[in-house]
């Protein structure tokens, strides 16, 4: 990689957040269409000004559910034509850093040309019955050699690499339950959560009975039905719209390294990529963790943001379960690292990533009201750091 | 209840095959003699396009470096709970191997605990390597 061109360049100019429900109740294209018009309307433009389509649709990794286009992903190439717009650009992020990786794309679809407004979009879908759940009772592929031994789905592997960040570094599940509490905290301000108006104490989280040691219930964001919509575009097209410009300083994407089992992730391969990922992150956006104002760490599962925090070096290896103790990421206490001030996806539902890009646009366009910070900078991440992203805004490009 | 049994193709069918006898093998690169697993379409550790795996007994013993207990599955056909283990192998120490602890869900383990390789009979004709523990040194 030979330097970041598109240092703010592009930045997000608008953006709109439907509510999330945990069943639907109309088709999830619909809910992407209505949500993608009032992003749209809210960065001040109309559909025939879009013209750039970026977004990933990965839907259940694992399980017996079909993706259909429209009902339980939506493609861009779907929003697209249902929105009436005449697209020049469009474009799908294939992987697990899906929602980082998207806003890639736009960038990338802006700095060069090819489109001069971009829409992203992420649609998620909570299918009838359980999430993972399959009646598959013979299994080919990459999965012939973990489901016969009862390994299956994204839980047991974050359930190994918790026990063994637990034993390594002495974690506890109060520790862990700190997480869920301050995530559950700040999303049940939000209108829009599934969790909203719905906090629980550490004490009802420890009450939780076990379901992929030490994982509990409560150490997994809910699957809920919910789009959100960004709208992207130059710097120098950001200046004539109404809403504070915020700029995309830097971005990077970590990836596997080692051939392993599927959904066999280990302790030492993440924090190998996170580190990895990190010195590339802060490369590109000409910062280092000591700028960040406010970052905005992935949570579906409430170990990742230990993983987070170390990974990209906010503590020290090991030491994030003690930061969590100690109040760190509270973010009613001023000087904490408040890494999930937007309630994050445990305290919010599953949606894979949005939370956190939300967050950080809105903090830094100054749209959150009572819960404004002052700040500059904002990291959102996603996924692991071995399969997602990492994205670093600012609403101050000169400084 | 019937249990999910793996769905052999041609790259794999070695591999069942022997563990339906109680034998534990892994594939081996022809190209560089590395042993992977699982195997893939190109090698893993060399990546030629024409690794023409050969599967070879190998001892089976390794370490615990982490576990879970499951005790809700997305499967069907399981008995809950259940032991996994994440067992990194002696003597190909690059490879991780998940399986059952045969031991039980009530095992008393510890990271570094030594294994070896065991069999669960999931079928008729039907075995799925997992792991016994092994006394401590």
């Amino acid at each position: 990689m030979t330097g970041y061109r598109a240092r703010n360049q592009v930045a997000i100019v608008g953006c709109a957040m439907s509510e999330a429900r945990r069943r639907p109740t109309e088709p999830l294209g619909v809910t992407a269409v209505r949500t993608a018009r009032a992003a749209i309307a809210d960065a001040g433009l109309t559909v025939d000004r879009i013209d750039g389509f970026t977004s990933t649709s990965l839907f259940p990794s694992s399980g017996d559910h079909a993706s259909v286009d429209g009902l339980s992903i939506v493609s861009s190439g779907w929003l697209a034509r249902h929105l009436g717009a005449k697209p020049a650009y469009i474009a799908g992020y294939e992987g697990m850093g899906s929602f980082t990786g998207s806003i890639q794309l736009a960038v990338n679809a802006l700095v060069s040309g090819s489109a001069d407004y971009v829409l992203i979009h992420r649609a998620l879908h909570n299918p009838a019955g359980k999430y993972h759940n399959t009646r598959t009772l013979e299994f080919g592929g990459d999965e012939q050699w973990i489901a016969p031994q009862g390994f299956y789905s994204a839980l047991p592997g974050l359930g190994l690499v918790t026990t063994e960040y637990n034993h390594r570094y002495g974690g506890t599940r109060e520790a862990m339950g700190r997480i869920a509490v301050e995530a559950r905290k700040n999303g049940a301000r939000n209108t829009w959560s599934h969790w909203y108006g719905k906090p629980i104490t550490l004490e009802h989280y420890l009450a939780q009975p076990m379901i992929s040691d030490p994982m509990s219930m409560l150490d997994c964001d809910i699957p809920v039905e919910a789009v959100g919509a960004f709208v992207l575009t130059t710097a120098e097209r950001a200046r004539d719209l109404p809403n504070r410009p915020v700029y995309i300083a830097g971005a990077a994407n970590g990836y596997p390294r080692d051939h392993r089992l599927k959904m066999h992730w280990t302790l030492d391969e993440i924090m190998a990529a996170g580190r990895d990922m990190a010195d590339r992150l802060w490369a590109s956006a000409g910062m280092g963790r000591g700028d960040i104002d406010l970052p905005q760490f992935y949570d579906a599962f409430s170990p990742f943001v230990y993983i987070w925090l170390e990974a990209l070096g906010f503590c020290g290896e090991g030491e994030a379960h003690a930061l969590v103790s100690d109040g760190g990421i509270d973010s009613d206490r001023p000087g904490s690292l408040p890494v999930v001030s937007g309630g994050g996806a445990l305290g919010n539902g599953r949606l894979h990533g949005l939370p956190q890009v939300l967050e950080c646009y809105r903090q830094l366009a100054g749209r959150v009201g009572e819960r404004q910070r002052q700040v500059e900078t904002a990291l959102a991440t996603y996924s692991s750091p071995h399969y997602g992203g990492a994205i670093v805004f600012t609403n101050n490009p000169a400084s | 209840m019937s249990r999910p049994v793996p769905l052999p193709d041609a790259l794999s069918a070695p591999y069942w095959e022997a563990a339906a006898r109680h034998q534990f093998v892994l594939a081996r690169c022809s190209a560089c003699d590395t042993f992977s697993h699982p195997p893939d379409v190109t090698c893993p550790a060399c990546h030629t396009p024409d690794p023409e795996f050969r599967f070879e007994p190998v001892s089976g013993r390794g370490t615990i470096r982490t576990w879970t207990v499951i005790r809700q599955s997305f499967l069907s056909g399981l008995e809950i709970p259940f032991m996994l283990v994440d067992v990194q192998l002696d003597d190909h120490p690059h490879i991780r191997m998940l399986g059952r602890l045969l031991d039980g869900p009530e095992a008393e383990v510890a990271i570094g605990d030594p294994v070896s390789v065991a069999f669960d009979d999931v079928a008729q004709g039907v075995a799925v390597p997992a792991f016994r523990l092994e006394p401590r040194a």
